[in-house]
């Protein structure tokens, strides 16, 4: 937590130790698979930056510009369905298969935006909800094209090369770290400079008062499609770097309304938008969630005494805990809206601020 | 012609319950202008509670709705007293957010106590139907269509004709003229919610004879709610009834002219369609 809150204090730009911090923790993160081997880890900290790519390309349309999309599965569907059908059937790489799914999901979201952003607040949810639907049908559906319910798995990626040198084969988790890393970084600079460009501020002029802005002579369609098309490129990416890395999709994994959940829980939960939010709502639900799921959790409980291993409760618990993870998500986020509609961050702002009143 | 008329037929009955379902969303609506997200997990914990019913003390599913709709009505009035009356004043999406919260609570708690592993309800009737002018038509679902017009019946008589269904319309007309009147809008909306909870637990155990009972059959309901909600107008009540007959034909008639596969998918651009160029709804502004 603590090299978070140095990263957030050297984009405000203050003393040199923090970006010299800031500097630290970067490299740490690129040398960081020198140092640490497990596998285990390593898959953790690619579901991090997974995350924080998701919740970062969601913040641009959800927290800038104020359109809450609970579909935006699609793009990540998009992406995903987009490299894996031209990596199986077409022996397409997937480095290519990227660049296509992003054209694809580009296309989409221009489709879902010329039809959604008609509409305004919850019928704009309701409708984004709606077109994620109707791919995740498609998908079941056009067994020609996506294998429908049972899904495309892949078995080998090619090897990556410049020229005759082998770059990687994809045969440990190393490479896709840093693919993840950079990914996540380069969604960090682009909100960034979203924020801090023309463009951001009529994407906030938007979410604070579309017809003040419409005004104003910002062009409502224009700018709404603009922040979803950029929104939807990241997405997308984020779904395709998954289904290479996980190897395995389906409509129910890849188009699940959950997942729409999951990305905007990770805004919610961090801070919705502000550039850190969503690295620290990452930061909170995979730790949290990958704990449930290998039984953490249940251990802790046992370790503190509450209730034993052999017990009834004991044995449900350990047997059930790992299928709620869901349930904690939801707990998480009646909690979060309740208590603290401005995520973890604008929490701790709030406290900083008034301890310093204080 | 006979098939036509079949898949018509069948599309009313289970409209029918699709009405109830909707009816429920939109006076949920009407009254506090929030979109309940979890209004098919509320289903769903009715469908359970059916299944409860049925499988310890051999309650019939249409029997035990004596039972299902006062506990469903106090479960709305929990869910909104402890949660929803807190959000009332904020933001449309914080909102909708904290009902999808509450819709996963929901859904993973059943998946902690029955697992997710799909329950049958099987009564003598479940497969069973009858002929009326060659045209077959399923038991179960004919039970429940009866039963669902005497609720909506009940549920206009209730709304149009005492002080309290009164007090509840004119809070969702105006909500700052009801209060001035000395309408307690709080309790409008303790009271509202819970009959759009006990609508749609009434709706769960209607369908459990014929559907498959599971954790995350929610969703699907709540998509349809919202669907027929949007396509009858917001908050109203006769709009919620007709869109839901509204789709309960389309599926049934797409699913047997196009593909039972794509059915859905027809409801869903229905639903767009709806939205992009009647976004008021088959009746126009909201009203109840």
């Amino acid at each position: 937590m603590k090299s978070t809150f140095a990263l957030i204090r050297t984009t405000a730009g203050t003393s040199p130790v923090a970006t010299a911090l800031g500097l630290a923790v970067l490299a740490g993160l690129f040398l960081f698979p020198s140092f640490v081997q497990s596998p285990y880890t390593l898959h953790i900290m690619i579901l991090f930056f997974l995350s924080t790519i998701q919740g970062e390309a969601w913040n641009i349309i959800g927290g800038y510009t104020g359109q809450y999309s609970i579909g935006h599965v699609a793009y990540f569907g998009a992406g995903a369905y987009t490299t894996m059908i031209l990596m199986q059937y077409k022996q397409i790489p997937p480095w290519y298969g990227m660049l296509a799914g992003i054209g694809v999901a580009l296309v989409v979201s221009l489709i879902i935006g010329s039809i959604c952003f008609r509409l305004q607040g919850p019928y704009f949810v309701l409708a984004s909800i709606a077109v994620a639907e109707i791919m995740r049908l498609s998908a079941i559906n056009l067994k020609d094209i996506t294998n429908g319910a049972e899904g495309i798995l892949i078995t080998e990626i090619p090897v990556f090369k410049i020229g005759n040198t082998v770059v990687t084969d994809f045969l440990s988790k190393v490479p896709f770290y840093y693919i993840g890393l950079v990914i996540a970084l380069v969604t960090i600079l682009v909100t960034w400079m979203v924020q801090n460009s023309k463009l951001g501020y009529y994407f906030q002029a938007i979410r604070e008062d579309q017809d003040a802005a419409h005004s104003l002579g910002i062009s409502l369609p224009i700018y709404k499609n603009i922040a979803l098309a950029l929104s939807a490129v990241f997405t997308s990416l984020s779904g395709s770097f998954y289904a290479v890395y996980i190897g395995y999709i389906d409509p129910s994994t890849v188009l699940n309304l959950d997942i729409s959940v999951q990305i905007v829980l990770v805004c919610i939960i961090g801070g919705i938008g502000t550039i850190w939010g969503p690295v620290i709502g990452a930061m909170v639900l995979v730790p949290l969630s990958e704990a449930l799921r290998s039984d953490l959790i249940a251990e802790m409980i046992f370790k503190t005494g509450l209730t034993s291993e052999g017990s009834a409760i004991g044995t449900f618990l350990k047997e059930n805990l790992a299928h709620a993870h869901a349930l904690i998500y939801g707990i998480l986020v009646v909690v979060v809206i309740l208590f603290m509609p401005d995520g973890v961050l604008g929490w701790v702002k709030k406290l900083t601020v008034q301890k310093g009143r204080g | 012609m006979t098939v036509l008329l079949q898949s018509l037929i069948s599309g009313i009955l289970i409209g029918g319950v699709y009405a109830l379902i909707g009816i429920g969303m939109t006076i949920i609506f009407g009254v506090m202008r929030v979109i309940n997200f979890a209004h098919g997990d509320i289903l769903m914990v009715g469908m359970y509670l059916t299944y409860i019913l049925f499988s310890t003390l051999g309650i019939d599913p249409f029997v035990s709705i004596v039972i299902t709709i006062p506990l469903m009505f106090l479960f709305g009035a929990f869910l909104q007293k402890v949660f929803i009356n807190r959000m009332l004043g904020a933001h449309p999406q914080n909102q909708i957010l904290l009902t999808i919260g509450l819709g996963l609570i929901m859904s993973n708690t059943m998946m902690l106590i029955f697992t997710s592993d799909y329950k049958i309800i099987s009564t003598s009737y479940s497969s069973e139907s009858f002929n009326v002018a060659g045209i077959s038509i399923s038991s179960p679902l004919a039970i429940s269509f009866l039963i669902t017009a005497a609720i909506t019946l009940l549920l206009y008589w209730f709304l149009l004709k005492t002080n309290t269904g009164q007090a509840i319309r004119a809070t969702a007309q105006d909500r700052e003229a009801a209060q001035l009147m000395g309408i307690n809008v709080r309790r409008m909306s303790i009271l509202a919610f819970g009959i759009g909870s006990a609508l749609a637990g009434t709706a769960g155990a209607l369908i459990s004879p014929t559907y498959y009972i599971f954790p995350q059959i929610g969703g699907i309901f709540t998509l349809k709610a919202f669907i027929i909600t949007v396509l009858g107008g917001m908050g109203s009540i006769i709009g919620a009834t007709l869109g839901g007959i509204i789709i309960g034909v389309a599926e049934s008639v797409s699913a047997v002219y196009i593909s039972s596969g794509w059915k859905d998918v027809v409801v869903f651009v229905l639903f767009l369609l709806v939205l992009l160029f009647k976004p008021a709804g088959l009746m126009g502004k909201p009203r109840m």
